[in-house]
């Protein structure tokens, strides 16, 4: 029995994913990211993003441990303290655990990550570096995938300049997030802002496109930070050079990300297969990134390709210590050795030295 | 497994004429529903619909297996799901009520519902230190053969009630039938679904 929400993979499908995490490794490593190992194991910290939703244990001293929940959190608190001026760049992959309550397709509470942070830039010209090693990234694993970008920023701005209450900033927010519009009316009657604003902040959650929408919301009567975030991102995506899609009624953990957020979807499979953002001064002052979740992907490329055989069957020991330095070599346990090569469609026998096309 | 164009949640019973009825009069193409003993109607590339037990539109939805749903508010309100809302559609109107004995004004130490999540935020927020436990159906039974000190549960016109000789103490949430929109498809589909919604709004509009 193993406990809900872990899996246990077996061929192919272990190899597919040692495979795919090792192509995006090698991807990152080539655009200058280096890879940094991190413990499972951290204190405590109830003030952690995902501190409720953790798995905790006790340490010998009595202190509560918790297992690594996210990257990006443990690596800002670990390197900190090392980190000189100018630009770092940083890879990172492992398991994470949350105590979550449902485990689903796709959301498991044991998985793994495969992730980078840019720290140190930022800007159009950073956010577009960023969002191009996602698309590379996508590319690597030959998903053909969306990538969807959103200002949580923006719609923080027009919060903050609002002047509503913080409680019901929140009550907004979340209305904005689930496109909840006859919620967000009501919300809005409830507590009168000026006319200004409710315009902008109905306008939100329909502000979701192509290239298009980054025009609507610009003739929004906008509050000057919100105007600056826009055409950041405006300059980013005329760098990038990549088609996106948009939604700025996006408004997840707004007072978490700086600047914009983003995820990839691919079609026919249901949840988003990474998903990074820019957090500049939440947990260092200037740091953004991504991650993609490894079993998520593995389960969008399903069918895995079926599991090649070797290329020889050794007849001895021998055969199986010369020919495995250069191809996949297999040792034969049994009666009938070209029998067996033929139903499992080896295309070469070895003995010794020799090798032999089978018969 | 078919592919669809689009596939669309429903829950059976109450909601689902109505459902049907508004999603085809904004111009959505669904199949007939010619066999009342399939759970699945549609044909490969057109717009599949599927019969589901209420509770499970948003599991459907949020996962993306039917991009979108028609769902009393009631229902998401205790399902926890991460989607999108976007349409009131003003059907389906009841509320989720708090129901005790006539008289009962003492502490609630259990309380029986459909809404476990729901009644457990409730208890939550109001300090009250009571159990919650989950049945499946006649609720108002709990609180008539004391099982319960009190339930939560979903009341339309309150008939119900009266007959089993309860009271309404509470009204807790007003709920409707809601459009509910999976998170990816909602951009992916967005030619389909942008123009859906908007019909749906302006349809909706009382």
């Amino acid at each position: 029995m193993i406990p809900e929400g872990t899996r246990f993979l077996l061929p192919p499908e272990a190899r597919l994913k040692a495979e795919l995490q090792k192509r995006l490794q090698d991807l990152f490593l080539r655009h200058g990211y280096e890879p940094v190992e991190l413990p499972a194991l951290e204190a405590f910290d109830p003030a952690h993003p995902l501190a409720e939703r953790a798995f905790k244990l006790v340490d010998k001293t009595g202190e509560v441990l918790a297992l690594r929940s996210e990257f990006t959190t443990l690596l800002a608190k670990l390197l900190r303290p090392h980190l000189g001026k100018g630009v770092h760049r940083f890879q990172y992959a492992g398991a994470l655990w949350l105590r979550e309550a449902d485990a689903e397709l796709g959301r498991l509470r044991e998985y793994t990550q495969v992730g980078l942070e840019l720290i140190g830039a930022t800007g159009p010209l950073a956010d577009a570096e960023v969002l191009e090693l996602a698309f590379s990234a996508l590319e690597a694993l030959g998903l053909g995938g969306v990538v969807e970008v959103g200002l949580p920023s923006l719609v923080g701005e027009v919060l903050r300049a609002s002047g509503l209450s913080e409680s019901a900033q929140k009550e907004v927010q979340r209305a904005i997030h689930r496109k909840n519009l006859p919620e967000l009316k009501a919300l809005l009657a409830q507590n009168p802002v000026p006319e200004e604003v409710r315009q902008t902040l109905l306008a939100l959650p329909d502000l979701y496109g192509e290239r298009e929408v980054l025009k609507e919301a610009q003739t929004l009567p906008l509050p000057p930070k919100a105007r600056e975030a826009l055409s950041r991102l405006e300059r980013t995506l005329d760098l990038l050079e990549r088609p996106v899609l948009l939604d700025l009624g996006m408004a997840r953990r707004y007072e978490y990300y700086s600047g914009i957020f983003f995820r990839a979807y691919t079609p026919g499979f249901g949840l988003p297969l990474l998903g990074g953002g820019r957090y500049d001064g939440a947990l260092l002052p200037q740091a953004a990134g991504f991650a993609l979740g490894v079993e998520r992907v593995l389960e969008a490329l399903k069918p895995p390709p079926q599991e090649s055989p070797p290329e020889v069957l050794a007849l001895d020991l021998k055969a199986l210590r010369r020919f495995a330095r250069e191809r996949r070599v297999e040792l034969f346990h049994g009666e009938d050795p070209v029998a067996h090569a033929k139903a499992r469609g080896i295309p070469f026998l070895a003995e010794g030295e020799r090798i032999w096309e089978v018969p | 497994m078919k592919r669809f164009r689009l596939t669309v949640a429903l829950p059976k019973g109450r909601i689902f004429q109505e459902a049907y009825e508004a999603l085809k009069r904004a111009g959505l193409p669904l199949p007939p529903v010619e066999n009342a003993r399939a759970l699945l109607h549609g044909e490969e590339g057109g717009v599949a619909l599927l019969e589901l037990r209420n509770k499970d539109v948003p599991v459907y939805v949020d996962l993306g297996i039917a991009e979108i749903g028609v769902v009393g508010k009631d229902v998401l309100l205790d399902s926890g799901r991460d989607l999108y809302e976007p349409v009131d559609l003003g059907f389906g109107a009841c509320r989720l009520s708090l129901i005790r004995r006539p008289g009962d004004t003492g502490p609630i130490r259990r309380i029986a519902t459909k809404y476990p999540n729901f009644t457990a935020r409730l208890l939550k927020e109001r300090g009250w230190a009571a159990d919650v436990v989950e049945l499946s159906g006649n609720i108002e039974l709990a609180a008539v053969t004391g099982l319960a000190d009190a339930v939560v549960d979903v009341v339309q016109t309150g008939a119900t009630l009266r007959a089993a000789g309860l009271v309404e103490v509470e009204v807790l949430a007003h709920s409707t039938a809601r459009l509910v929109v999976n998170r990816q498809a909602l951009k992916l589909k967005r030619d389909l679904l942008k123009p859906l919604i908007a019909r749906l709004r302006e349809l909706a509009q009382p």
